[in-house]
């Protein structure tokens, strides 16, 4: 028997969603994160008009559940969010879908997994130096030497290209053995 | 739809401009503005020109204590940076700020206890002084200081709206965690009290400033052709 007329049901959207962060975060804290973010956001009434679900996620990219009535909410509230349990993070949306097939098949292209863990390398120069953490495409992650460096954005790594190690050169960016 | 972002690079913010606008292209920015209080010191500014599909403007950020060091500041930057920022901490610097035709956008600091005053508003009018909407206390505050923020921008947003000021948004991203996609700004904008029309102009406003710099002025509506 069908609880609900069909006119009563509730409609949906989802919401898929990208994590940046400097280091994995986990879904139950993100989730907690969320609750939290909407809570201090718009209240616990806003909260019970919302009804937040999160049902995937993989440690970057993820699907989210809400209202279609309150989707600029929901987007505010990810928008947020600044750190997951102590880990700098930011939450991006990618699409919003009336689907989990659609929004899927749109918005979650396959995972490719990221490393965090330094590879031991190092970046010497005048102005900056430290051990690369994690490289993706031309983008850089730096745990710099001196703290003093990331002080005013509470972030641990320094985002740098690999065009500012090139010194103006495409063939040669500044590592000891290219990357 | 051109939505512009101001930001801070390093040594200021922990991000490199280049890396900066990459993440700002990623998130379907069409130009970045880098506003460094000190942009002769920003980290390798030339490596910009390898990111391709956006621009990157290099403007100023001005902080000064007092308005007489502001004025000295602003008519030294003027002519050097397309794009000059005022961060004012105090009323006598923001009325000094309104009263400045060289001035591109105005930024109340965050911790501002009072909105914007009347006689402020008026004189950001009739020299063309932008206000700045800051949203990073939105993200970064919680709680009864986050309240307290919001409630003063709602009265500066109705300010604003009354003498009908240009607005700019912007998060004062220091590193690409800090930055956010346009509708995610203008969501978060809306929950500050903004219309979504409102938002979305407010974000195109620093490409108007800049194209409106480049072009040769005299004083306020005089123009050499």
């Amino acid at each position: 028997m069908r609880s609900k007329l069909p006119v009563l049901r509730p409609r949906r959207r989802y919401i898929a969603f990208e994590v940046d962060s400097e280091e994995t975060v986990f879904a139950r804290d993100l989730i907690g994160e969320i609750h939290s973010a909407q809570v201090s956001l718009f209240g616990d009434k806003g909260a019970a008009q919302n009804r937040l679900k999160l049902i995937t996620f993989d440690g970057r990219l993820g699907l989210l559940r809400c209202s279609h009535a309150h989707i600029q909410e929901t987007r505010a509230a990810l928008a947020s969010i600044y750190s997951i349990c102590g880990i700098r993070a930011a939450c991006h949306v990618k699409g919003v879908s009336g689907t989990i097939k659609s929004a899927t098949e749109k918005y979650i292209p396959k995972l490719c997994k990221i490393s965090l863990e330094s590879d031991g390398r190092r970046i010497e120069l005048e102005e900056v130096s430290g051990c690369i953490i994690h490289i993706h495409g031309h983008e850089i992650d730096l745990c710099p030497d001196d703290r003093n460096w990331t002080k005013g954005s509470d972030a641990r790594y320094l985002g740098l290209t690999s065009f500012d190690l090139s010194g103006g050169h495409d063939d040669a960016d500044g590592t000891a053995d290219g990357l | 739809m051109s939505f512009y972002e101001c930001l801070k690079a390093l040594p200021e913010g922990s991000d490199s401009a280049s890396r900066l606008a990459l993440a700002a292209k990623h998130l379907g920015y069409q130009g970045i503005v880098v506003c460094n209080a000190e942009p002769e010191k920003t980290f390798w500014p030339r490596a910009v020109s390898n990111v391709k599909g956006i621009d990157v403007a290099f403007g100023v950020q001005v902080n000064a204590a007092n308005p007489r060091l502001l004025k000295s500041r602003i008519s030294f930057l003027r002519g050097r940076f397309p794009f000059i920022l005022v961060h004012a901490s105090s009323d006598e610097v923001i009325r000094a700020a309104c009263e400045d035709p060289s001035v591109d956008v105005l930024v109340p600091a965050d911790e501002a206890r009072y909105p914007l005053g009347i006689a402020s508003a008026k004189a950001a009018k009739q020299n063309q002084v932008a206000v700045g909407f800051n949203l990073s206390p939105l993200i970064r505050f919680r709680g009864s200081s986050r309240s307290r923020w919001l409630d003063i921008q709602r009265r500066n947003i109705e300010l604003a709206r009354k003498f009908d000021l240009s607005m700019i948004i912007t998060t004062n991203a220091r590193s690409h965690l800090d930055l956010r996609s346009p509708r995610d700004l203008m969501a978060m904008a809306e929950v500050a009290g903004f219309e979504p029309s409102e938002a979305r102009a407010a974000l195109k406003l620093p490409e108007r400033l800049l194209a409106l710099n480049k072009r040769n002025w005299l004083g306020p509506g005089v123009e050499l052709l």
